[in-house]
């Protein structure tokens, strides 16, 4: 069994700014998962992706099947058997799901003995063989754009099955995927193994490593910290490696000191672009003081609700009040003044602008005061300033400190620059729309403090989240919204998880 | 209305010259559009399609002097090679904006603009020179005649849809047969699998092991060997010789084409035979009132008033490729 299909020997790579991977060797078994845990930027997704050929290292070598190779693009991966499903998938999405495996590798046959083309319903056919012989479910003239994340990753992994890879690499698959379909993942992959694949397993999901994993690499900022053998290893155990420190679960909380109400919406309703109304009559209050938590599968009106009180989107319905000011029809920029902040959940498009420099980013909202410009000439030093003040206090890392662009910034370090830009405004109203969506168990846990702190400084927060621990972690009451109306809202101790579990799926008592 | 190809009436000899004029014009028209759909369903913007119809109009037309000269002026070998040197020609000069926006990761806009001021200008610069080099005057333009017409038997008897078959251009065969080829390869050889792969996600394209620059410059050479095609049909049906004028803004009416046909091919003919109707249909109607030539000025611009209207209607609901316009950088997230 202890066969090594891959090894890498010395691994160093380095990118402008700092160093990805330092001196890492490790070696994979044929016929293992194996998984590679480590923090954001720890450097994981730079090690597996030299294993493609993506990058070639610096200073290392690597060995597949005991054979030194130097694979230096991804075809030359796939023709070793490696093949490699990325977090953002690599899938044409006006194709269907045959067109986008055979790809690269068409059938073709002649017309007229003549004229070639590629022949789709043998593709078909052999599509619809293979994701029966994996059990991979999924119809082969389904076109992508018309499938849900999960599907989708079948088709990637169908792809690799495709190419006859052995070795699969996955980065972090399990980040967009809902609990039940990592679920399923977790099946799929262990069905993987017991076909004889070799798997690669980039996370930092604790629990995942725990359920499927024969083996684990820790990383920490780049340098390999251990491998361990996952059965014998406790998760607290893997925890503590990869963050460096002991981390604890669970955030620490004094009772909440309620004070008046900041936030109240009546009959607050919210049109989709599409026209369908996707938060309907929607009444709550936030106090100061308050972590209010709304809780949903996702798709349940979350994200209109929250773009609604931060003003990107308009009500269709209902009224909103911020300490006691009117701000249902409101500009973004009258409601930042009076006092609310947004931590929005699509880091990429709303909260950042990603070819800014990170010093750029940070005085967005606030850019035309008196303090940042002086009769709409920008004021340098401020700026400058402010950066050296928020990545400070907020320890935001980044390859160039303040003029980093943001783009080339890890997705934990991204959100802890929103985080510091929004919360730094000390305003009376925060809201959290997804916070953790992506992060790793140190960047969570950093996140939640920074709620309940806020909330002891005296703000009322909005959190919403499709993260059920870090609802029962952090509110002090609970909503749960279903198909764009809240079915329950409680304090948080009146409520268990399975309570919440029945509501979310539109299937509780009626409150 | 009357009936039976004998009596010919007013109305059908009208009705004949509207089809035969549209379809003269929208053909051309059609496999520029054809060309703009390879070079932008891989990806790439083309704003060039003007220029390239243009180069490949102008190295067609030297070509057709130069045999011309040898052959003798009752030769067919000029005509047909003339389209092919445009053809060469266009494509060629497309691959100038192939490697400024593939190799060099131009802004495509900018180089497509570039692209047809460039040729406007190099065209009628070389058309002088050659004149005043070899023959000895200083014309801006190359005297090609008139294009010979061919009448299909039978067919072009049958009343009313007759007059397709009736008075065409050799150069309107060839654009049908090129157009049959092109759509076959676009929709159902590899090739064109990814091509269009390219122009929707080029990274899936590039796992899967596909040369996405190679594809994206080959698509660009082919919308410059269409263009030269068209550019070459309207040197020899609007005008008979080549000259400046060439540059009237067809290669804009196809991009608007393509656009209404939603980037297909099918859909992009149909917008193009409304175009070349309602150019003969204006023509026709200046005729039939009577109205001085100089009203055909104005009928001139009916296509384009009706890309106006139509933008408003389709632009709305058509979906351009996903990746078009954007460089292709591997590293980008």
């Amino acid at each position: 069994m202890a066969e090594p299909i891959v090894e890498m020997r010395h691994i160093t790579k380095r990118f402008p700014g700092i160093v990805a991977n330092d001196d890492v060797s490790l070696s994979v078994n044929r016929g293992e998962i194996f998984a590679v845990l480590g923090e954001n930027g720890a450097g994981k997704s730079t090690l597996v992706s030299m294993l493609f050929g993506m990058y070639e290292p610096d200073e290392g070598e690597i060995y597949v099947r005991g054979k030194l190779e130097h694979i230096n693009s991804p075809r030359y991966a796939t023709q070793l058997s490696i093949g490699m499903v990325h977090q953002e998938f690599r899938l044409v999405s006006n194709y269907t799901v045959t067109e986008n495996i055979i790809l690269g590798l068409e059938p073709e046959k002649k017309l007229f003995g003549l004229f070639p083309y590629v022949d789709i319903k043998k593709a078909n056919h052999d599509i619809a063989e293979l994701s029966e012989r994996y059990k991979l479910k999924i119809n082969p003239e389904d076109v992508i754009e018309n499938l849900n994340v999960a599907s989708r990753q079948r088709v990637e992994i169908l792809k690799m099955l495709y190419r006859e890879a052995e070795i699969l690499i996955f980065d972090e698959p399990t980040a967009v995927l809902t609990p039940q379909e990592i679920e399923s993942f977790l099946q799929i992959i262990e069905g993987l193994r017991g076909s004889g694949k070799t798997i690669i397993l980039i996370t930092h999901k604790l629990n995942e490593i725990k359920a499927v994993a024969d083996r684990c690499a820790i990383l920490n900022r780049g340098k390999l910290i251990d491998i361990l053998d996952v059965p014998s290893t406790s998760t607290d155990e893997m925890a503590r490696l990869m963050v460096g420190h002991e981390v604890s679960f669970t955030t620490p909380k004094t009772p909440a000191k309620f004070g008046d109400t900041v936030l109240k919406a009546e009959n607050m309703s919210v049109k989709n672009p599409s026209g369908y109304e996707a938060v309907k009559s929607v009444s709550f209050s936030i106090h100061s003081g308050e972590v209010f938590a709304v809780a949903g599968v996702s798709g349940n009106g979350q994200n209109e609700l929250a773009d609604a009180i931060a003003g990107l989107v308009s009500c269709s319905g209902g009224r909103i009040t911020l300490n006691g000011r009117d701000i249902t029809n409101a500009s973004v920029r009258d409601r930042i003044e009076a006092g609310a902040a947004y931590i929005p959940e699509d880091r990429h498009n709303v909260g950042l602008v990603l070819d800014f420099t990170l010093r750029d980013n940070f005085p967005l909202r606030r850019y035309y005061s008196d303090k940042f410009s002086r009769k709409g000439v920008l004021n340098d030093a401020a700026f400058n300033e402010y950066g050296r003040h928020l990545q400070e206090n907020y320890d935001i890392r980044s390859g160039q400190g303040m003029a980093t662009i943001t783009r080339s910034m890890s997705g934990g370090n991204q959100q802890k620059a929103i985080i510091a830009r929004e919360i730094d405004m000390k305003t009376p109203l925060i809201i959290f729309m997804q916070p953790t969506r992506g992060l790793d168990i140190g960047a969570v846990m950093n996140v939640r403090k920074q709620i309940i702190a806020e909330r002891d400084r005296g703000a009322a927060v909005l959190l919403i989240s499709l993260d059920l621990d870090e609802i029962m972690d952090c509110a002090d009451t609970i909503a749960v919204i279903y198909n764009g109306s809240i079915s329950k809202i409680a304090p948080a101790g009146e409520l268990t998880v399975d309570d919440i579990g029945l509501y979310m799926m539109g299937v509780g008592k009626t409150a | 209305m009357f009936c039976g190809a004998q009596q010919k009436g007013e109305e059908v000899i009208m009705l004949d010259m509207i089809i035969i004029d549209g379809l003269s014009f929208a053909l051309p028209l059609f496999i520029m559009a054809v060309g703009g759909i390879y070079s932008e369903k891989s990806g790439i913007t083309n704003l060039a399609l003007e220029g390239f119809q243009g180069f490949g109009a102008f190295t067609g037309a030297v070509v057709v002097v130069w045999l011309t000269g040898i052959t003798g002026s009752t030769s067919q070998i000029p005509y047909y090679a003339g389209f092919f040197f445009a053809m060469i020609g266009g494509g060629i000069f497309a691959l100038i904006h192939a490697l400024l926006c593939i190799k060099f990761k131009a802004d495509q806009v900018i180089s497509g603009v570039v692209m047809n001021i460039l040729a406007m200008a190099m065209t009628s610069f070389m058309t002088k020179s050659i004149n005043s080099a070899f023959f000895g005057n200083s014309a801006n333009k190359f005297m090609l005649g008139a294009s010979s017409r061919i009448t299909i038997p039978y067919i072009s008897e049958i009343p009313y849809i007759g007059a397709v078959f009736r008075d065409i251009y050799p150069f309107e065969i060839i654009a049908v047969i090129v157009a049959v080829v092109m759509w076959y390869v676009l929709y159902r050889t590899v090739y064109g699998m990814r091509l269009r792969a390219c122009g929707d996600n080029p990274h899936s394209a590039d796992a899967a092991g596909i040369n996405v620059n190679a594809v994206r410059t080959v698509a660009v050479f082919i919308s410059g060997c269409l263009s030269g095609i068209a550019g070459m049909s309207f040197a020899y049906s609007i005008s008979a010789n080549f000259s400046p004028d060439i540059y009237l803004g067809y290669g804009y009416l196809s991009i608007a084409a393509l656009i209404f046909g939603n980037w297909n091919i099918l859909p992009a003919l149909g917008a193009c035979l409304i175009f070349g109707f309602a150019r003969s249909g204006g023509s026709a109607i200046i005729n039939e009132l009577g109205l001085p030539s100089s009203y055909n000025d104005l009928v001139r611009i009916l296509p384009y008033l009706l890309t106006l209207l139509l933008l408003v209607f389709f632009s709305k609901h058509n979906r351009s490729p996903r990746a078009l316009g954007q460089v292709y950088d591997k590293g980008r997230r």
